[in-house]
């Protein structure tokens, strides 16, 4: 007999107050400011009074005309979509050997490690790394390359823009294809394995159950991969900061170093950043909702169509 | 009963967090903590830091501990934390911190000058310390603030010089002497190129890269890249993008860029060809130079096969400006170690042991300082220079110094400036676009009008 039941419930509250205090002090809070901040004259520094402006978003507008600003958006794009058709096309590769029923890959463990571990080391160590051995007349790429006689003068990688914007790719490329690859064949373990049986006994290929079977099932893990290495791209800041500055002649500037530089690198035009953040704000909501719109399960919104005219249905037969 | 130990546990580690972020927010200056024994020290290099551990050791009854946070200004990221630290205050801020050349600027005389405590305000006699140490006339006009009160020093002088290598002078010229190879490179930057052809020929490159010229350039334009709030570009450094091009154009270095892996082996012959030389003040031969020579002693790769000469033009580059916060609590204690820092110099003082390697005890590395006095009675032989007296060349180097072409956006400026000049020089962009792009750069990143 119990007279009273047990309410796990606030134990979860209690737990997840330090979470909640820390978001609102160290997340909320500067967002808010952020806001704030972008539709006032705050600049310079040591400053915190700050007045609104009377024309609200002049701020907006004169990022929105600097052409900088411009270009380092054009960069992120660029470098994001360099970064992210190969690492998916790669991701989705692995997926399918590593989930393979038929041949079963050796070493498994050892090579999800292996490509998932550019992932564990600090994005600053791998800048610093790749502009190393990237380096200008001697460095190890150049000497490799000419060794082999592939090119006979050390070629200028950091002068180049395509060069420099294509490293920058690559970084993000090699440093995040393992994580994709988990995440997706974490999807695909998800799956029901009948599926994959009833596909078997049938006699399907591999490449049929992959795109018949695997791919569509995916669509939602896909959906998230897509959505958070975009986020991820469109901040793109420590890599190519720390790889050229930004540099050679803003081939590699992206948004958020561009909103550094207005911040901190010398005239501290905080208003102006905060108006930039903002507008990359927007501009990542409104692509994760095309995206979202793009790739929604199209067969359950027809289920649901389907259910609500059959209550309609129902309804006006009841009335009448 | 365990439960409730467990939710007693738990609130009090809520209670104790949210304590430690309501404290963290509580940095008004009203309620500042009584006297504390500690001095927090921020800077770029260990040196200031460990001049002040030494000062402790020499000085038992100076009891204070030094708390050192020391921040590399590659990549820019000193400043932005400096300038947070400074703007945040509390008893966790700076009390005395440290300036390069390439922004001290700002702390002194721009944006972040309010912070700085003015010398005499620390106890310092600063007129009659200043004539006694015959401190270099650019160290103090970088160091007064607009209100004409000194508030910064360094304790190097860096005037600079050209070192170059006496084996290939000798090979090119038939003599290492100081005395003649400064009437081959210079003056002026036409003999310089003179002297870059007939080293080409016989297969040496003057200098490893165009950062090298840069320094000379930059430390030699008579006006800096600010006039009147408004972008200006010097003669002098606008010409540098011609002498980039012809530089690369004509084979005459190696291509490197400064402070990159190619630079550095080109100190020790490991470069495509070798190098003649390299201009830079004292600390370079130093700090980089001694170091990547691929030896420690002469005979070992190229070290002692080393010399300097007056430059083609005169330049200074880089050095240290010691400033104290004007919010500290213990402004006596800074006074106390600026003052030996800066301003002593006794044989007992800072610039004494430094000017002459014994700072650590004796065998320790020679530097140029500011104080003249001292420079007079120190010795500036170096193995490494092949026994020549570096103080020779170095200490008339400091009167070609200037203060007045530095602005404090230079450390900004400068990347952008150098990126587009590296962008015409490797034939990527017109001279006119170069130009262009530099200053849209500047105007869109730092807000200042281009004229």
């Amino acid at each position: 007999m119990r007279n009273k039941t047990i309410n796990y419930a606030k134990y979860g509250y209690l737990f997840s107050i330090p979470f909640v205090l820390a978001y609102l002090i160290f997340h909320l809070y500067p967002t808010l400011y952020t806001v704030v901040i972008g539709f006032t004259d705050l600049r310079g520094l040591g400053k915190t009074t700050f007045s609104f402006l009377e024309e609200p978003f002049q701020n907006y507008k004169l990022i929105l005309n600097n052409p900088t600003f411009m270009r380092s958006l054009g960069n992120t794009f660029l470098i994001w979509t360099m970064n992210f058709i190969p690492q998916i096309l790669l991701a989705l590769l692995l997926t399918a050997w590593f989930t393979n029923r038929r041949f079963k890959v050796r070493g498994q463990g050892a090579f999800k490690v292996m490509i998932y571990m550019p992932n564990i080391i600090t994005a600053a160590t791998i800048a610093i790394l790749f502009n190393s051995l990237s380096g200008y007349p001697k460095g190890p790429i150049n000497d490799l390359l000419i060794r082999f006689g592939i090119i006979d003068v050390p070629a200028h990688f950091h002068m180049q823009k395509w060069t420099a914007r294509g490293i920058v790719a690559f970084i993000q490329f090699w440093m995040w294809y393992g994580h994709s690859m988990i995440v997706l064949i974490a999807g695909v373990l998800g799956i029901d394995p009948t599926l994959f049986e009833a596909a078997e006994i049938d006699g399907a290929s591999a490449p049929q159950i992959f795109f018949r079977i695997t791919l569509p099932r995916l669509k939602t893990i896909l959906l998230y991969v897509l959505v958070t290495s975009m986020i991820g791209g469109l901040q793109m800041f420590d890599i190519p900061r720390l790889f050229l500055w930004g540099g050679p002649d803003n081939a590699t500037l992206t948004a958020s170093v561009f909103i550094y530089n207005q911040a901190f690198s010398g005239s501290y035009l905080y208003n102006r950043a905060s108006a930039a953040s903002m507008i990359m704000f927007i501009i990542i909501l409104i692509f994760s909702s095309v995206m979202f719109y793009a790739l929604r399960d199209r067969y359950e919104e027809k289920m649901r169509k389907n259910e609500r005219a059959l209550r309609k249905a129902m309804r006006k037969e009841a009335s009448v | 009963m365990k439960r409730n130990v467990r939710i007693i546990v738990s609130l009090l580690l809520v209670a104790l967090l949210s304590v430690s972020l309501f404290a963290a927010g509580q940095t008004d200056a009203g309620t500042r903590a009584p006297a504390r024994k500690v001095i927090n020290v921020w800077s770029f290099t260990d040196e200031v830091p460990k001049m002040l551990e030494r000062y402790k050791e020499l000085n038992p009854s100076f009891d204070y501990e030094i708390n050192t946070t020391i921040i590399a200004t590659t990549d820019g990221a000193y400043q932005p934390a400096l300038d947070q630290a400074l703007a945040a205050g509390g008893s966790n801020a700076p009390d005395l911190y440290c300036a390069e050349s390439a922004f001290v600027l700002k702390y002194t005389q721009g944006d972040a000058a309010h912070f700085a405590a003015p010398y005499k305000s620390l106890g310092i006699n600063v007129d009659a310390k200043l004539k006694e140490a015959d401190i270099a006339q650019y160290t103090v006009d970088i160091g007064t603030n607009a209100k004409g009160e000194l508030v910064g020093l360094g304790y190097q002088a860096t005037g600079g010089a050209f070192i170059y290598r006496r084996s290939i002078a000798k090979d090119v010229w038939g003599t290492d002497d100081p005395a003649v190879i400064k009437t081959k490179i210079g003056p002026g930057w036409d003999k310089f190129f003179e002297a870059a052809e007939a080293l080409r020929r016989k297969g040496y490159a003057i200098i490893s890269g165009d950062g090298d010229i840069w320094h000379a350039i930059e430390g030699s334009s008579e006006k800096g890249w600010i006039v009147d709030d408004k972008l200006y570009v010097d003669p002098e450094r606008e010409a540098f993008l011609d002498v980039a091009k012809m530089m690369v154009d004509r084979g005459y270095h190696n291509d490197t860029r400064d402070w990159t892996d190619a630079w550095f082996a080109d100190m020790k012959d490991a470069g495509a060809k070798k190098v003649f030389g390299f201009f830079g003040p004292a600390w370079l031969i130093n700090y980089v130079m001694a170091g990547n020579s691929g030896g420690s002693k002469p005979g070992e790769g190229t070290y002692g096969d080393w010399a300097v000469a007056e430059p083609p033009v005169g330049f200074f580059w880089g050095g240290t400006w010691v400033i104290a916060n004007n919010n500290s609590p213990v402004k006596q204690a800074l006074g106390e170690v600026i003052e030996w820092i800066t301003l002593d110099s006794s044989t007992s003082g800072l610039q004494y042991y430094w000017a002459n390697g014994t700072l650590f005890g004796p065998g320790g590395t020679k530097d140029t300082v500011a104080s003249g006095t001292v420079m007079k009675k120190s010795d500036g032989t170096l193995p490494f220079l092949g026994g020549q007296d570096m103080f020779d060349v170095f200490v008339p180097a400091g009167q070609f110094a200037s203060g007045k072409n530095k602005t404090q956006y230079d450390e900004s400026i400068n990347i952008y400036w150098r990126d587009q000049v590296r962008s015409y020089s490797a034939g990527n962009k017109s001279r006119a676009a170069a130009l262009a792009d530099f200053k849209q750069q500047v105007a869109d990143n730092l807000a200042i009008a281009i004229r």
